[in-house]
């Protein structure tokens, strides 16, 4: 049997899963837009992108837009190669899911 | 691998990963009926002033297409929440659009709207940079395709006779607009019926 492979933990969370996936497709991304886009709570948003932050996976920028903060999201290199890492480690798990599967349980006589 | 993860889970998370990314990408692909909308209003435009109102028929045509552009896409906003990039290409439709805008209206209200290669020329040439500004900073390079039939008609504009450069214009709004809004359409009913799929 082949070796599983390693499921990334901090890409794993759902929420944070779908925050890269969404920032992998735009360049950059304001907290409003990722708000809307994954209907989580301020909190929730707030904390997840923190620990990809904290991960490196996204980087952030503040300014100030005619007075009014914004807050910009990018994915970065080591978040773009986690996310990559991650689907391919699934891509692996669901093979060996369906190998398995695909195996007779009783050899037909 | 995380404990309990079962595989229907990790069915979700693919799938998950594959909605999300269409979500980020569909912002670009939601604006083929725009295109379409103007295609259908140069033609609309164009047959008006030749039948003989030609003051009046660019700026009136303009000023409808503006309003249902600004209605629709308010409409549409509140779905479509903006990034940075899709504000600077949206940035450079409305500027078009008011460059457009204010710029046949005065001609056509002092009279000077008749060298038709001219006029021809210039909205060609307009068009294109914004395709061409667009398709750059999208790196698509469809719409890039698109700003070259622009520009080859504004080049082309410029000689042969006035039916020739007529019809050059006729071709280039077909394939500029109409041929690519339909192009977008058919692109992001694609992206939405996908991310249905992932939804199932």
């Amino acid at each position: 049997m082949p070796d599983l492979p390693e499921l990334n933990p901090v890409v794993h969370g759902r929420l944070r899963l779908a925050l890269l996936s969404l920032l992998s497709g735009v360049e950059e991304a304001e907290f409003t837009w990722l708000r809307a886009k994954t209907a989580a709570t301020d909190g929730n948003l707030g904390a997840q992108l923190l620990k990809l932050e904290e991960a490196g996976y996204v980087s952030v920028e503040k300014k100030f837009v005619l007075r009014k903060p914004q807050t910009l999201y990018r994915i970065t290199e080591a978040g773009r190669r986690a996310l990559a890492d991650y689907v391919e480690a699934l891509k692996q798990l669901l093979g060996v899911a369906v190998d398995a599967k695909s195996v007779p349980r009783h050899r037909p006589s | 691998m995380p404990e309990n993860t079962t595989e229907q889970e990790l069915k979700d998370r693919l799938s998950l990963i594959e909605n999300m990314i269409a979500q980020g990408r569909r912002d670009t692909e939601s604006w083929g009926w725009t295109f379409i909308l103007w295609g259908v209003v140069y033609y609309l435009a164009l047959t008006w002033s030749a039948s003989g109102h030609s003051a009046w028929a660019w700026p009136v045509t303009m000023l409808i297409a503006v309003i249902v552009t600004v209605v629709v896409a308010s409409l549409k906003a509140g779905r479509h929440p903006e990034t940075t990039l899709g504000r600077a290409i949206g940035s450079i439709w409305i500027a078009l659009g008011i460059s457009m805008f204010l710029l046949f209206l005065s001609l056509g209200v002092a009279g000077r709207l008749t060298d038709q290669h001219l006029f021809a020329a210039v909205v060609s040439a307009i068009l294109g940079m914004a395709n061409g500004a667009s398709g750059l900073m999208l790196r698509w390079k469809v719409q890039l395709a698109c700003a070259l039939v622009w520009w080859t008609a504004a080049v082309a504009s410029c000689f042969g006779t006035d039916k020739e450069s007529m019809i050059v214009f006729l071709v280039a709004i077909f394939l500029g607009q109409i041929v690519f809004g339909i192009y977008g359409m058919i692109a992001g009913a694609r992206a939405r019926r996908q991310q249905d799929r992932a939804h199932a």
